[in-house]
């Protein structure tokens, strides 16, 4: 897998990360689950499986290819093993695909969805509708890759799934005429849209973290299971065009079909950027590694905000700064474009309103945690614990003032007291 | 029934760490007593176990094997937990030392209920709306539960504002509601 490793890179100054150029971001479990679990809510669970599955289909199919024209295969064989490979290396779980040109079937064990799924909610509630359209797309798009098929021109269906309490995960998987070219974006199309970059507060502490911390990255990778278990979470490497095209479809749609509920799942959409933040960039402050790294936390507000953007930064969220501090009562975040930005602007061109959902909730949750935590007394991320700080109505609002969705040249969040 | 009188009643009984009346079919807490050096969330306690009464029951009649005199008995690694249909509307728990000997419990537990069930109220409950109990069920078992309003709404199309007031909710408003709940739990009906 070192040769995969060394295909990431990070456009220096925005700090977006790519692997073969492919847009990658760091995401755990709890907002993996939210995230689909929005889309599940706003378009009913068939149709957010087609489109998570397209979505799906269409990043890991570029992704393939670009891994695959980057390392010179050539062979079949070579195509099957980078597929074998590629998933469980980004903490997705082990995917076996045997493929014809007709299609073929997969098998899964611990994929990441079902396997969190499970572990997350699976005591507590039922679930009868399988939880894998990220690693259905994956199928499908290395059937096509391994046959040398038309993008798009598979699908995929899967038959068995661990939420559904079967053993394993299956897919059927199934080859038509038809065909889709992939809809993504890649770093070429992302430079498109960067601006110079800049710092704010706290810059030189950011930055040297930020190394460190992506020093830390580059040796992550799945374990035998092909699962990455770190900080309390599950993590993956996952495509942020498989984010973006399945929150902008869902939007998109409710602003069709529902405009009244848009706020709605807007909201939702932003909650999940809070339970990232919670979750992952909480969990990472409190780690052995991050005490190797920087220290403890000494629960200062303006240093738990410059160590999220770090954290941020080091996951290829963007490059996050704190451009203005009032100590307990303002806090505005800016980025010159974060991951979501050059996404929607290559697909959907300029719109009227701020589109950066994980930003926005991200930006939420960095002020809540930095004021209202004790990160001295070590304090357990727990379900319970987030409840206390995230349920009702909040001391703090935040609302995205700058976005260059709609014209603006950066993106900015303002957080302030009530 | 005073909260003094059922203290009187429980207080005093070996081995005794709570004990709670719920309110059927809402599963809402009437009356409770704990030790001091209990931390027990009551409320939750009550509506969970009232939960459990209900399934119980419909599992029992499912049997065909339902009777009035139906007690449920929980042997949990520091607890030992009994349940007890005192009449259609109200469930007497009581949660003891697991080492307390059970045919002591058992004593115990029919002596509580022979003086509390004469103090219970004799007109039965009003029921209160089903939108209502449907979003505290949900606020029970629903994952997530801060977001469940924003979930439900963006499932049935019924705007969070309205669905806050659900004992205004109408006859198709709650069945969409039903529904979705029906789907974030994974059920397929919701025994309220």
């Amino acid at each position: 897998m070192d040769q995969i490793n060394h295909l990431r890179s990070v456009l220096s100054g925005h700090d977006l990360t790519f692997l073969a150029e492919v847009p990658v971001v760091y995401h755990c479990h709890h907002y993996n689950l939210f995230h689909d679990q929005t889309i599940d809510d706003a378009l009913g669970e068939e149709m957010s499986a087609q489109i998570r599955f397209r979505a799906a289909r269409s990043s890991v199919g570029e992704l393939l290819h670009k891994v695959g024209h980057a390392l010179n295969l050539s062979t079949r064989t070579e195509r099957a093993d980078l597929c074998s490979a590629l998933l469980p290396w980004m903490g997705h779980g082990r995917l076996l695909v045997q493929s014809t040109p007709q299609g073929g079937e997969a098998t899964g064990t611990n994929l990441h969805y079902g396997f969190a799924w499970r572990e997350k909610y699976g005591a507590r509630i039922k679930r009868d509708f399988p939880a894998d359209s990220f690693a259905a797309g994956f199928a499908a798009a290395a059937c096509e890759y391994i046959e040398q098929l038309p993008p798009g021109s598979v699908e995929a269906t899967e038959d068995r799934c661990l939420v559904l309490r079967d053993p394993d995960c299956h897919f059927q998987l199934k080859a038509d005429s038809r065909s889709t070219p992939y809809s993504t974006i890649d770093r070429i199309a992302i430079e498109r849209h960067v601006i110079p970059s800049f710092g704010g507060l706290e810059e030189a502490r950011i930055s040297a973290i930020t190394e460190g911390l992506r020093n830390f990255v580059r040796g992550v990778a799945g374990d035998d299971r092909g699962v990455i278990a770190a900080f309390g979470v599950f993590v993956t490497m996952h495509l942020s065009n498989y984010y973006n095209g399945t929150i902008y479809e869902a939007i998109h749609h409710i602003e069709r079909e529902q405009p009244a509920l848009l706020p709605v799942a807007e909201t939702l959409f932003r909650e999940a950027g809070i339970q990232c933040v919670f979750n992952t960039f909480g969990n990472m402050l409190l780690s052995a590694e991050w005490e190797g790294l920087v220290g403890k936390p000494s629960g200062d507000p303006l240093e738990m905000l410059s160590s999220f953007c770090a954290i941020a930064r080091g996951l290829g969220f963007g490059h996050w700064i704190v451009h203005e501090y009032d100590a307990g009562k303002r806090f505005v975040l800016r980025a010159p474009i974060d991951y979501e930005v050059p996404f929607y602007l290559e697909q959907y061109g300029k719109t009227d309103k701020p589109r950066c959902y994980v930003l926005q909730g991200a930006a939420l949750a960095m002020t809540v945690l930095a004021h209202m935590v004790r990160w001295k007394d070590n304090p357990k991320l727990t379900p319970e614990f987030y409840l206390s700080l995230f349920r009702g109505k909040m001391p703090w609002t935040a609302e995205q003032t700058l976005c260059p969705t709609r014209g603006d040249t950066l993106c900015e969040v303002v957080v302030q007291t009530r | 029934m005073s909260t003094h009188l059922f203290h009187s009643v429980v207080e005093d009984v070996p081995s005794l760490r709570a004990a709670f009346i719920t309110a059927m079919p809402d599963c809402l807490l009437f009356a409770s007593w704990q030790a001091k050096e209990s931390e027990i969330d009551v409320e939750d306690v009550a509506a969970y176990f009232g939960d459990l009464v209900r399934s119980n029951r419909q599992g029992l009649k499912a049997l065909k094997t339902w009777s009035a005199e139906m007690q449920i008995t929980i042997e949990s690694a520091e607890s030992l937990i009994l349940l007890r249909e005192i009449n259609a509307d109200f469930v007497f728990g009581a949660i003891f030392d697991r080492s307390a000997p059970l045919g002591m419990v058992r004593l115990h537990l029919r002596r509580m209920l022979d003086r509390v069930s004469t103090q219970l109220p004799k007109a039965s409950l009003e029921e209160r709306p089903r939108g209502v109990r449907i979003l505290e069920f949900l606020d029970r078992y629903a994952p997530d539960p801060h977001a469940v309003l924003l979930r439900i709404s963006l499932r049935t199309g019924i705007p969070v504002e309205t669905l806050q007031a659900a004992e205004s909710l109408q006859t198709e408003q709650i069945a969409r509601l039903e529904e979705a709940a029906c789907r974030l739990l994974g059920l397929k009906q919701l025994n309220l």
